[in-house]
């Protein structure tokens, strides 16, 4: 009896103090206006992000980018693009490190990421592949530089620029590869195997299909990734200039340099936006349906 | 069985061992640089707390305070704004292609130059900015508020957009993983909104959000362009130290500067970890989202 008498006793202070202390958060907690306080407050976030690209659209027509005032407007900044061929090397420099980054990165990813799912403890190489994701991009390039330039006395260059990119965009491929890989059944390569495929076409035909999805993706994750990296290959570029290493010296140094990469980014936002818009429409679609 | 399937053996201790070589052994590398001394462009093989002396005498500490203080306030901003969002998108928003738009719309920041990014906020925010103009035109203020640009406040600004789909998105996916039956059975037992957020859903969702604290900390640690372009030198951060000792030819100090940094964040993600760990137990969190 004494026993059974204890829940009730503690259910009654309970729902005593909750009518005492907690009336307020109570009338707090059932707010109608929460959810549109929640959805208002990640749109604001989100402006954040694209008012300045908008914005930077509209100074590169404007005289003086600097000013607040778009007014008077003007083609001169694209003009002055068009007559100045500085940033052309760096974009070619970018486009052709990217690809290679993506290339490499997917054959890697595809490697690495179709054994790990065969492995019986793949915590390990899993945590030791991702762990460039957990240091900061410029201490990562510091390291590097000071490992390869300083220790080593190797020469700064392209190469070093690709390695610097890979380790931080394989990571990416590689989960990309994971996520489709991890949902293979093996059982359809036995099949293959007592149906007398070779390992090749096993590969090629029954494996690489359905991976397919991932390794297209680590592929655009490499190219993005690697087009956009700054923090690493600032350190590790030697004296070779790619385009986010171009954007950012005219960006930090004289200002008059700065309509050129105003114009010069909005050309390739107007060019990229698109691209990638459909590209991750495509994607998020396909991964909700499956 | 299995390794009959796997033809190439090889592939994966040979990454295993090359990746060690670019990653880890650089990393292990400055923090034994930093008791070295380069001297005439040669490394001095003798150990000395030298580097260490001069970064602790020279008041670096301040900036490595700084940048704690800043990474710790921008990962709190963000977490205070995506929090309640990614709930929303992962709960309250009902339309498929609003969700996928937005998503869409948290992706491509990854992919956008920094630089000109950061650089468009000086004309939004300087003296001279729109901002400026417009409050001086309407009246509002007497002259141009000068601490909107080249402050610490514009650092913060400009860091807002850029670190919030990092904090979104690990938050997100854990909650769209959170079975609507939880929040049901939670409100059907008596729970208010306030009591299932805290009691189901903030458990639930715990390791999305320290995902999310850690993608978002990390970068934030060595921050280097923003504070760079908007503080006008006088926000200074471990990131932009690292860069200017690096171009002194100073290695050491880079090196230094360098632990520090990976040093903070370890021990940031050790609190962090600790926290958590005594306030719900993972593993059963876990467990509950798997079934």
């Amino acid at each position: 009896m004494i026993g059974t008498s204890d829940l009730p006793t503690l259910a009654l202070i309970d729902e005593r103090q909750l009518a005492d202390s907690s009336r307020f958060w109570r009338r707090v907690s059932r707010w109608k206006g929460w959810p549109t306080t929640a959805k208002w407050l990640g749109f604001f976030a989100i402006a954040m992000i694209y008012v300045p690209l908008v914005w930077l659209a509209v100074m590169s027509i404007s005289q003086s980018p600097l000013s607040g005032i778009p007014y008077p407007l003007t083609t001169a900044n694209y003009a002055a693009l068009a007559a100045d061929s500085r940033w052309i090397p760096p974009l070619q420099v970018s486009l052709v490190m990217s690809t290679l980054v993506a290339i490499v990165c997917m054959v890697i990813a595809t490697m690495v990421g179709r054994s790990i799912t065969r492995m019986r403890r793949p915590g390990g190489v899993l945590l030791l592949t991702l762990l460039p994701l957990f240091v900061p991009g410029l201490t990562m390039g510091a390291a590097l530089f000071i490992f390869l330039r300083t220790m080593l006395g190797l020469k700064m260059g392209y190469w070093s620029i690709f390695l610097a990119q890979l380790v931080w965009a394989l990571p990416f491929a590689l989960l990309l590869v994971l996520v489709i890989a991890s949902r293979f059944d093996l059982r359809l390569l036995e099949a293959a195997e007592d149906l007398g495929a070779t390992p090749w076409r096993r590969f090629w035909d029954i494996e690489m299909p359905i991976l397919r999805p991932g390794v297209f993706g680590a592929g655009v994750f490499g190219f993005l990734l690697s087009f956009n990296e700054l923090l690493r290959s600032l350190f590790l570029r030697g004296v070779e200039t790619t385009m986010p290493i171009y954007n950012w010296a005219m960006a930090a140094s004289q200002q008059s340099q700065v309509p050129i990469i105003f114009s010069l980014a909005t050309i390739i936002l107007v060019v990229t936006l698109p691209v990638m818009g459909v590209f991750f429409w495509f994607l998020f679609v396909k991964l909700d349906r499956s | 069985m299995l390794d009959r399937l796997t033809p190439s053996g090889v592939a994966v201790p040979a990454f295993l061992i090359t990746w060690s070589l670019v990653v880890i052994l650089p990393l292990l590398v400055i923090v034994l640089f930093s008791f070295l001394q380069v001297k005439s462009y040669r490394v001095v093989y003798v150990p000395t707390l030298g580097t260490w002396e001069s970064v602790i005498d020279s008041g670096r500490w301040i900036v490595a305070v700084r940048t704690l203080r800043i990474a710790i306030t921008m990962t709190l901003i963000e977490l205070l704004l995506a929090f309640p969002f990614a709930l929303w998108l992962a709960k309250g928003c009902k339309s498929k292609p609003a969700k996928a738009i937005i998503i869409t719309l948290l992706t491509i920041p990854f992919f956008l130059d920094t630089s000109s990014r950061i650089i468009v906020w000086r004309s939004i925010l300087g003296t001279n900015g729109i901002v400026n103009t417009v409050l001086t035109s309407m009246g509002i203020v007497d002259e141009p508020i000068s601490w909107l640009l080249y402050s610490e406040f514009a650092v913060h600004f400009g860091m807002l957009g850029s670190y919030f789909p990092t904090m979104v998105f690990p938050i997100f996916m854990i909650m769209s993983l959170i079975d609507d039956d939880y929040i049901q059975a939670s409100s059907d037992l008596g729970a208010s909104p306030g009591q299932t957020l805290l009691y189901v859903i903030l458990p639930m969702s715990l390791p999305g959000v320290v995902a999310g604290v850690v993608f978002t900390l990390v970068p934030l640690m060595a921050a280097f362009v923003e504070p760079q372009m908007l503080g006008g030198g006088f926000v200074n951060l471990l990131g932009n130290s690292v860069n200017s000792a690096l171009q002194e030819l100073k290695y050491p100090t880079a090196a230094a500067l360098s632990t520090i940094v990976v040093a903070l964040l370890g021990v940031c993600l050790a609190a962090l970890i600790l926290i958590t760990r005594k306030r719900f137990d993972m593993s059963t969190m876990f467990q509950a989202i798997r079934r």
